[in-house]
């Protein structure tokens, strides 16, 4: 007796579901299911490129509207990552071009995306709407143009932090005249001047228009201009904010700002210059969001600005704001759930900047919302980090960066293993973590016991031994990405956990002690994970105890990629094949 | 779950005995542990803290500007006639004269400034204002405060 629901049955409940997590669990109960889930799947999310082959991709769902892709390993955000390392869009765009011409999305991180890419897209999709390129580069100015020009349906077009071969500003009078559907524009990244008319008119013939994020070489004295034209904003990015405005501009802008009143995010904001502080006041009351990671605004101003925010979610700001500032967030920003504080690098020049543990402490006793924490810091102390984790047991993200390597507790010279203990066996929901400072392998176990829901572990400079990567290989049920540069151990902790690796999106460890040797036995016996080795100076012969500068290890379906650049090595399968580089230019 | 007390087969002792600990300074194989640790190796490293390369550039133009450096001023230069023109970064140049020169070069031509030459090229500057000055008349600091392009003029022009 067939006990199967119909097909259209399990369409309509599936169409419910969806996270993609779940359907990846729903796919696996039976093949009836697959086959349902596959062809009501329309956000498709790959989160390393080199997993599997985009052929299967566009096979496998063809109701696909969104995709959304990843590429270079997170750790290349900090230069760790050579170029010309990989991560190319193109076999992407140019499957999904000839296969889901009915693509609507397309969202890349850490990619390479050339001009041709771009070309492809405008010219293959003809309902698309979403173009979300963060840290990616390869492309022009010239690419972008094409986007503007072809795309009809264009809402979204957001360039986050690129590297952009930057042409001119011309690319902006390619939006045709016709051209009305944007709902967000983000340039922020560019260099070039965009001409002030085409803008004006393009802001003045999008009624939709909800986020505009604008680049630093547009100046303060055009703003006003450019505001009274999108009073609906809800997000806005300015661009210079240190042009010298005389006080009748200054008022007309004031007047453009509190029209604004649906604004809740507010960034760019460069040079902030603080007489420009109060032409800020009427838009604070609203903000959600407020990114000065590029004002160089000092404490007292800082006060003057925050004290007025208290609705406050989400807060990017230099460490300029010291410990002070940071109290009076702690009073005035109840809403908080998120903070990121930079380092300015004052404390390089040895000037005065009070930014201490204490500032973290007081923002995690005051806010009781706080569950995302970037934090960098000169030093800290296990005391305030056992504050930290008692008072905020929701935190999901907590990322310490103490920037003295191995720099131990200031007070007590112990390691901070007590420290980051408490964190992870008070934070219980706990997905991603980022730990420094000097620590043994003791708080790696103490991360393996206890960090029973991470996800992402970032370490450097940390550890005595193998043992710590055993710790966190063999604790840590739901690790799935983990990246590691500057610790003391290698081979033994990598090839008893390897089975681990399977489970996990990719391993990152470089400056570490890991032999060549190792790389081959794990390869060898792990059929279903790349193991590349990364090497910009690769030794004139190759034993297998020599170490290796960089490795990038990931689970795949699509075997070792073709595209590997000179200074990659892909380790095969078969001993006899050993190590090559193949790659088809 | 290990108990690190009992004999593990990854305690410190059982691991390759030529890898340095963290505290040595000096490294026995080809791999060196390359740790930011003075202020002056954290200024220069390019990868510690962990901060995005646009934020490190910013972060650095403000430190330098704090001090009282110059910071890179590009800005466009066109030689009449061609409608392609170049950036240059003038805080490279120490004064008019090796701008000039350096001109010159890039154009393939002479290119002077200040008085009005039927033979040769002669330099002209956009200033903050928008106006276009002949280069040369106040000085140079002064000049890299309000410049914004630069222009190659005909002889005749001027």
């Amino acid at each position: 007796m067939d006990r199967r629901f119909p097909f259209k049955v399990l369409e309509h409940i599936f169409s419910f579901v969806d996270s993609n997590e779940d359907r990846n669990s729903v796919s696996l109960v039976c093949k009836s299911w697959f086959e349902t889930e596959r062809r009501t799947r329309k956000r498709v999310f790959v989160g390393n490129c080199y997993a599997v082959s985009p052929l299967k991709v566009a096979r496998r769902f063809p109701k696909m509207r969104s995709l959304t892709l990843k590429g270079k390993p997170h750790f290349a955000d900090y230069n760790l990552v050579p170029d010309g390392w990989g991560g190319y869009a193109w076999p992407w765009i140019e499957a999904m071009a000839a296969r889901r011409p009915l693509l609507e999305e397309i969202r890349l991180k850490r990619m390479v995306v050339t001009d041709e890419c771009l070309e492809k897209i405008a010219a293959s999709f003809r309902d698309f709407k979403t173009l979300v390129l963060t840290s990616c580069e390869g492309f022009s100015t010239d690419g972008i143009a094409a986007i503007a020009s072809t795309c009809r349906k264009l809402r979204d077009l957001e360039l986050r932090e690129c590297i952009v071969d930057d042409l001119g500003g011309d690319w902006l009078s390619y939006f045709p005249e016709t051209s009305t559907s944007l709902v967000s524009l983000d340039f922020s990244c560019l260099d070039s001047e965009v001409k002030l008319s085409d803008l004006e008119r393009l802001l003045s013939r999008s009624p939709n228009l909800k986020s505009l994020k604008l680049n630093r070489s547009v100046t303060l004295d055009v703003l006003e201009s450019l505001l009274r034209r999108a009073p609906q904003l809800v997000e806005l990015g300015t661009g210079s904010f240190s042009d010298e405005l005389d006080p009748e501009e200054i008022a007309k802008l004031t007047k453009a700002l509190s029209e604004l009143k649906q604004l809740k995010s507010l960034s760019g904001l460069w040079d902030l210059l603080p007489e420009y502080i109060p032409l800020l006041y009427s838009v604070c009351p609203r903000l959600t969001s407020l990114n000065l990671s590029y004002a160089t605004v000092q404490m007292p101003d800082l006060i003057d600005l925050l004290s007025r925010c208290s609705k406050l979610q989400k807060l990017w700001v230099m460490d300029l704001i010291e410990d002070k500032g940071l109290k009076t967030v702690a009073l005035c920003c109840k809403e908080l759930r998120e903070l990121r504080v930079f380092p300015s690098g004052a404390d390089l020049d040895e000037t005065d900047v009070t930014l201490t543990e204490q500032g973290l402490v007081s923002v995690s006793e005051g806010c009781k919302k706080l569950e995302s924490v970037l934090y960098f810091c000169v030093q800290f102390t296990n005391a305030a980090l056992v504050s930290i984790a008692k008072n905020r047991p929701n935190f999901r993200c907590f990322r310490l960066c103490v920037m003295e390597p191995f720099a131990p507790d200031y007070r007590t010279q112990q390691p901070l293993d007590e420290g980051f203990k408490a964190i992870v066996e008070k934070c219980k929901d706990l997905r991603r973590l980022s730990v420094s400072g000097l620590l043994t392998d003791k708080a790696f176990e103490y991360i393996g016991v206890h960090a029973k829901k991470l996800r992402m572990l970032s370490i450097a400079f940390a550890g005595d031994s193998d043992l710590m990567l055993h710790h966190l290989l063999s604790g840590c049920q739901s690790l799935k990405k983990l990246e590691i540069r500057d610790c003391p151990f290698g081979d033994t902790a990598l090839l008893e956990n390897a089975a681990k690796l399977e489970t996990m999106r990719s391993l990152w460890m470089s400056s570490c002690f890991v032999s060549f040797g190792a790389c081959k036995q794990l390869s060898q016996k792990m059929p279903r994970l790349n193991v590349e080795v990364i090497d910009e100076h690769p030794p004139k012969t190759r034993p297998d105890s020599s170490p290796v500068e960089r490795i990038y290890i990931y689970r795949t379906v699509a075997g070792p990629r073709l595209d590997t650049p000179e200074f990659v090595w892909t380790i095969h399968k078969s001993p006899e094949v050993g190590v090559s580089r193949l790659s088809i230019r | 779950m290990e108990n690190s007390n009992s004999y593990s087969p990854y305690s410190s002792s059982s691991v390759d005995s030529t890898k340095p600990s963290p505290s040595e300074s000096s490294v026995n194989l080809s791999l060196s542990l390359t740790f930011p640790s003075t202020s002056s190796q954290r200024e220069t490293s390019q990868d510690w803290p962990p901060i995005k390369p646009r934020l490190r550039d910013t972060l650095k133009s403000l430190r330098l500007r704090q001090r009282g450096y110059n910071t890179a001023l590009f800005v466009k230069v066109y030689m009449e006639g061609v409608p392609i023109g170049r950036k240059l970064d003038l805080s490279t140049f120490s004064g008019y004269k090796s701008l000039l020169e350096n001109l010159s070069h890039m154009f393939d031509t002479s290119v002077i400034c200040g008085t009005r030459d039927r033979k040769h090229h002669v330099l002209t500057y956009q200033d903050k204002d928008g106006d276009w000055m002949m280069v040369g008349d106040i000085p140079w600091d002064m000049f890299l405060e309000t410049v914004r392009r630069l222009k190659i003029t005909r002889p005749e022009r001027c």
